[in-house]
């Protein structure tokens, strides 16, 4: 699998990971739980640099911010109880959700963005929360919004640098938000065939003051489906209004047809996530349809 | 039936389990010999090819490289890789290398050399020009006139028909069919299509060959077939049986995959040729094209049946693909008619099937054999017909299925690709079997209460089938047995424990009959140098074939053991008894003597080894019978089907663990689940594999499982050890049709292509409720 690797490598310090990878030039990886590093066992890499020793395993909460360390796994999220309490535990079901028990005592949520798979699991919860991520080059730290962060398939705007933290802002709160996160794979343990998330806030009245709604598994990268957002805001929440909403989600994704679907079944799966999605939060949040 | 019985009957636990669950160096790949190499095998690029120019001058130049192999440089012999009792009956078709290529994943030459990487390199350094071939990938197209001719060339032999590429073909009759659609009311025909499934075994094919110091091939091997393994490799390498010795260790899972002959020659090749072991072993991804795979077969079935249920004709025309070789090509499908049709009485019954080639990854056996195919098809056809005449699916079977007492004379046509023997009905769980798995799943209430909410609607449906237990007049078996100083006794066996269990109920059967725990019996299988030969473990048979020779073969030396024991007793032979591991008197004076007694007695003071063997194959075929209800939810949003509970009620005769028979029944169910919904190896249009891996092939794994409940319905066979048939092979029928019965009565619509995908179910939906 490996065979042409020369040197594992595992820095205690983000300075020395850095340094390590820009050494290395293009043929060193970051690993983190490896999950995808080693499934894919791409032949051009000679030197790897694992990154879990360096502090950036953490699950914190400022007032209604959270910052989340990148090395920190799923499992670890997934058994979170703080982070049940984020955005009625979107996060934490994506995160569930992803692969095995064995695959999320490894995998990483830094690897799940890092690796810009298109179908990664917690990146539709993480848009829907307007997550932002941090970045540490060897000169500097940006921070980003993870909107920004996906490229394409595989490529992210990290460059030679090192994620270390995901920052989520303080959310809306209060009874009348509500979120929902969906996933259709073919198994109970596979990559998303599409995955959903939307979180919304209404007024008294039904009406939505505020709407996310992003999709994976359907684009390039992981989706926000503006157009279906800004259908939905100022406007009193119903049944048609969410079959609308979800009609315009498919319009905006463009998917493609790979092993575990067709085109056309992703997009019109995209319309029953939001669909779903969009009908479980108005219900949670009070709404009847 | 094990009501006094102290060993058969009893959860008794595996006798290789602890070493397993411990991870004792119990497999093939458990052991390294010094020096060591490992083989690599060139896979073809193209579906269809011929080599015209192979240089392997830099290949064998790379440091580490310890041979490089061509056709040029091995015999070539035809032979088929199908592991089966000689002299075969699939054709002729194979070549240990050949100059042309038939598949992606063919062999094109063989490395050996001092690590995987270096041998993977030397496979990259042997430069092959190639003349590619117009490639046959559509099963539909290979018989067309003016298609590429597979099988072109001149000396393979029993292909039916290698200018159409046909590899077999199959047309048998009873009755008059055409009279019987004349004589019903009712007729209905329709098509159906399955898909390519792999085996996946958690241990992928591998072997090991090595010279031992009498310079003997040795080979130790992951096969469900060690002495066919050794007469194909000794033929294939042109060396005599007696300089080949194959050792079958445990094994990682088989399902059929690995009743071929599918390393062992080039890996002996490889050793022969560099004087060092050798070590072949399939990667994943070389596991699920380069080895053998499910049949995919068109299927039209039709039937006619009278007003009031009766069902008079029943005909199946099937078109089926063996791959690129014909391995197991007449004997699975013919299976997918002989097995299938006689499960109802029609008076007039007929199967016709060709089996093609293409250039596809090659069929072969896999557990069910042909009958998931022809099941999935009746199954939810005979469905079909009993909602059109308004009848109770399991009422409507009732009326129609074999019974105790029938003979089944399509069997007598269709036997392992000859004529066979007719088979007779002595034991017949069935109805019991429908009773019990019907109660299991609530049927009456739930077939009255399909339902759910708004999008998720839930549907029962059933499905019955039946298998064999062994080839008749073809399987057979032997076992030896000699006993020990302690009064323990060695069993020694041909049978192929795969891990299934065989080791476990042969020694049972053998301490049962000699009145010994099981502890007291050692087993030793599959190692041809040192256990009497068996066919292998295959056709449901062995149970009921190997049992059947160590029952004889322990009646045997239970009778020298009672020999010895009347002379230390003083008692009449027919006074004697075995059991608590003693012998005894019956009668009033209880006179005892222990096994180990015995024993000591009979080899110091009379200087006689307590030993005996026996042989043992059966004319008939007795089946297992097998009902499978499903409860499923389908989503009528998504197309997704989700199993909610999976009845299985099996008749295998007598279970003889019957622990072990549940563990049979639930790893079936899990393989046919999959075929049902998910399984599926998919080709492009050049016939390159596009999910050779876990992450793009999909199984039931635990999270997937449904609930299941399985029911044993224990008869007593006659023509089986303790009144034991089979059950490791039946139950992977019924998941595919019960599920398909079941979507039907949620949602109606009926589906007729494996695996049936999300896609297919919210097309059909559609097409039926076009306001969805
Ligand atoms: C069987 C299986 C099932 C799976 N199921 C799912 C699923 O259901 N849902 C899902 O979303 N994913 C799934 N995955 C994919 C994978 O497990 C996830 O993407 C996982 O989160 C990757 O994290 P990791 O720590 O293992 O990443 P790694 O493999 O270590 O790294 C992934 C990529 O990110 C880079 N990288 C990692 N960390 C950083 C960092 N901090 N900074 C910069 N670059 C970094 C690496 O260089 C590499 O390119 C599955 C994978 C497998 C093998």
């Amino acid at each position: 699998m490996f065979d042409l690797v020369e040197a594992f490598h595992r820095p205690s310090s983000i300075r020395e990971a850095l340094r390590l990878l820009h050494a290395g030039g293009r043929r060193a990886r970051i690993v983190a739980g490896g999950t995808d590093v080693v499934v894919r066992a791409d032949p051009e890499i000679r030197s790897l640099v694992d990154i879990t020793r360096l502090g950036l395993t953490y699950i914190k909460r400022s007032g209604g911010a959270w910052a989340i360390g990148a090395t920190t796994t799923m499992a670890q999220i997934e058994h979170s109880a703080a982070l049940r309490a984020l955005a009625g535990g979107i996060l934490v079901e994506a995160a569930k959700g992803c692969g095995s028990v064995q695959l999320r005592n490894m995998a990483t949520l830094g690897g799940n963005l890092a690796n810009a798979s298109p179908a990664a699991d917690t990146a539709a919860p993480l848009l829907v929360l307007d997550a932002q991520v941090v970045v540490a080059g060897e000169r500097s730290r940006r921070t980003l919004a993870l909107a920004d962060f996906f490229l394409k398939p595989g490529e992210t705007a990290l460059g030679k640098a090192l994620l270390v933290e995901i920052l989520i802002p303080a959310p809306p709160r209060g009874a009348r938000t509500a979120w929902s996160f969906q996933k259709l794979g073919r198994t109970e343990s596979d990559i998303s065939v599409v995955n959903a998330a939307a979180g919304l806030q209404v007024d008294g009245k039904g009406v939505c003051k505020w709407c996310r709604i992003a999709l994976g598994a359907v684009a390039p990268v992981p989706l926000r489906a503006r157009a279906a957002e800004a259908l939905v805001t100022g406007r009193k929440l119903d049944g048609s209004l969410v079959e609308q909403a979800a009609a315009e989600a498919a319009r905006e994704a463009s998917p493609i047809t790979d092993i575990r679907a067709t085109a056309e079944y992703r997009r019109e799966m995209c319309r029953v996530l939001v669909k779903r999605a969009l009908a479980e939060c108005a219900a949670r949040a009070g709404c009847s349809l | 039936m094990s009501g006094d019985r102290a060993v058969v009957g009893q959860n008794l636990r595996k006798v290789d389990g602890v070493k397993l669950v411990t991870g004792r160096p119990a497999f093939t790949d458990d052991i390294h010999l010094p020096g060591m190499l490992i083989g690599k095998i060139l896979p073809s690029p193209h579906a269809h090819a011929r080599i015209k120019r192979i240089d392997t001058g830099k290949a064998r130049a790379l440091p580490g490289v310890h041979a490089v192999l061509t056709y040029k440089d091995v015999p070539r012999v035809p032979h088929t890789t199908a592991g089966q009792a000689w002299p075969e009956p699939s054709p002729y078709d194979t070549y240990l290398l050949d100059n042309k290529v038939r598949f992606v994943g063919d062999r094109v030459a063989a490395v050996a050399a001092e690590t995987r990487a270096i041998a993977e390199k030397a496979l990259r350094l042997i430069e092959v020009e190639y003349e590619v071939l117009p490639a046959v990938l559509e099963i539909e197209q290979a018989m067309a006139s003016g298609v590429a001719v597979i099988h072109d060339e001149p000396d393979s032999t029993k292909i039916f028909d290698r200018e159409h590429n046909i590899a077999g073909y199959i047309l048998r009759e009873i009755g008059n069919v055409e009279e019987g659609f004349r004589a019903s009311d009712l007729i209905f025909e329709r098509e159906f299509r399955t898909g390519r499934q792999q085996h996946c075994p958690l241990e992928p094919h591998v072997a090991i060959a090595w010279l031992d110091a009498d310079q003997r091939l040795v080979i130790r091997t992951s096969t469900q077939v060690p002495y066919h393994a050794r007469r194909q490799v000794a033929m294939i390498l042109q060396i005599p049986v007696s300089r080949v010795h194959v050792i079958k260790p445990r094994i990682g899972g088989g399902f059929g995959g690995k009743q071929e002959m599918l390393l062992e020659d080039i890996t002996g090749a490889l050793a022969l040729a560099t004087k060092r072991p050798v070590k072949i072993e399939f990667t994943r991804e070389e596991e699920f094209y380069m080895a053998r795979s499910r049949h995919p077969q068109i299927l039209r079935m039709k039937m006619g049946v009278k007003r009031d249920g009766t069902i008079v004709a029943s005909q199946l025309t099937v078109l089926a693909t063996t791959g690129a070789y014909g391995s197991h090509s007449t004997t699975v499908q013919g299976n997918t008619g002989s097995k299938v049709l006689p499960l109802y009485r029609a008076e007039h019954m007929r199967f016709e099937c060709h089996v093609v080639y293409t250039n596809t990854p090659v069929a072969g056996a896999f557990r069910g054999y042909g009958c998931p195919q022809g099941f999935f098809a009746q199954e939810t056809l005979v469905d079909e017909i009993a909602e059109e005449l308004g009848r109770d699916p399991v009422e409507f079977r009732r009326q129609n299925m074999i019974r105790l007492g029938d003979i089944d004379k399509l069997s007598a046509q269709l036997g392992e690709g000859k004529e066979g023997l007719p088979r007779h009905i002595r034991s017949c769980g069935l109805p019991e079997c429908l009773d019990r798995a019907a109660a299991a799943v609530d049927w009456d209430g739930k077939r009255n209460a399909a339902g759910g909410p708004a999008h998720l609607k839930r549907g029962v449906g059933m499905a019955a089938t039946m298998q064999g237990s062994g080839i008749a007049g073809v399987d057979w078996a032997s076992a030896f047995l000699k006993m020990n100083e302690d009064g323990s006794f060695f069993l020694q066996v041909g049978a192929a424990d795969v891990g299934a269990g065989a080791d476990t109920v042969l020694a049972q059967i053998a301490a049962e009959t000699l009145g010994v725990s099981l502890d007291k019996v050692v087993i030793t299988s599959g190692d041809t140098d040192i256990t009497p030969f068996d066919v292998g473990a295959y056709a449901s048979s062995t149970t009921i074939i190997s049992g059947g020779a160590v029952r004889k073969a322990a009646e045997k030396v239970r009778a020298h053991v009672l020999d010895m024991a009347a002379k230390m007793l003083d008692a009449p032979v027919d006074k004697l008894e075995c059991g608590d591991n003693q012998v005894y008197t019956i009668c009033e004076c209880r006179k005892a003597v222990s096994m180990a007694e015995l024993a000591m007695h009979a080899m110091y003071k009379e200087k006689t080894q307590i030993m005996d063997g026996a042989s043992h194959f059966n004319t008939d075929s007795p089946p297992p019978f097998c009902v499978t209800f499903a409860e499923v939810e389908v989503d009528t949003e998504t197309g997704k089907v989700r199993v909610l509970h999976l009845v299985t009620a099996v008749d295998p005769g007598t279970a003889i663990n019957p622990m072990q028979a549940e563990g049979q029944v639930e790893g079936a169910v899990a393989q046919g689940l999959g075929y049902a919904l998910i399984e599926e190896l998919l080709l492009d249009g050049q016939g390159r594999p596009r999910n050779a891996s876990f992450l793009d092939y999909k199984i039931f794994s635990a999270k997937d499982m449904p609930r299941l409940t399985t029911i044993l319905v224990e008869t007593d066979e006659p023509l089986g050890p303790f009144g034991a048939k089979s059950i490791s092979e039946v139950p992977i029928n019924g998941p595919a049709p019960a599920i398909a019965n079941a979507i039907y009565h949620a949602v109606g619509i009926r589906l007729r292509k494996l695996p049936i995908r999300p896609e297919d179910v919210l097309r059909e939906l559609r097409e039926k409720l076009p306001t969805l």
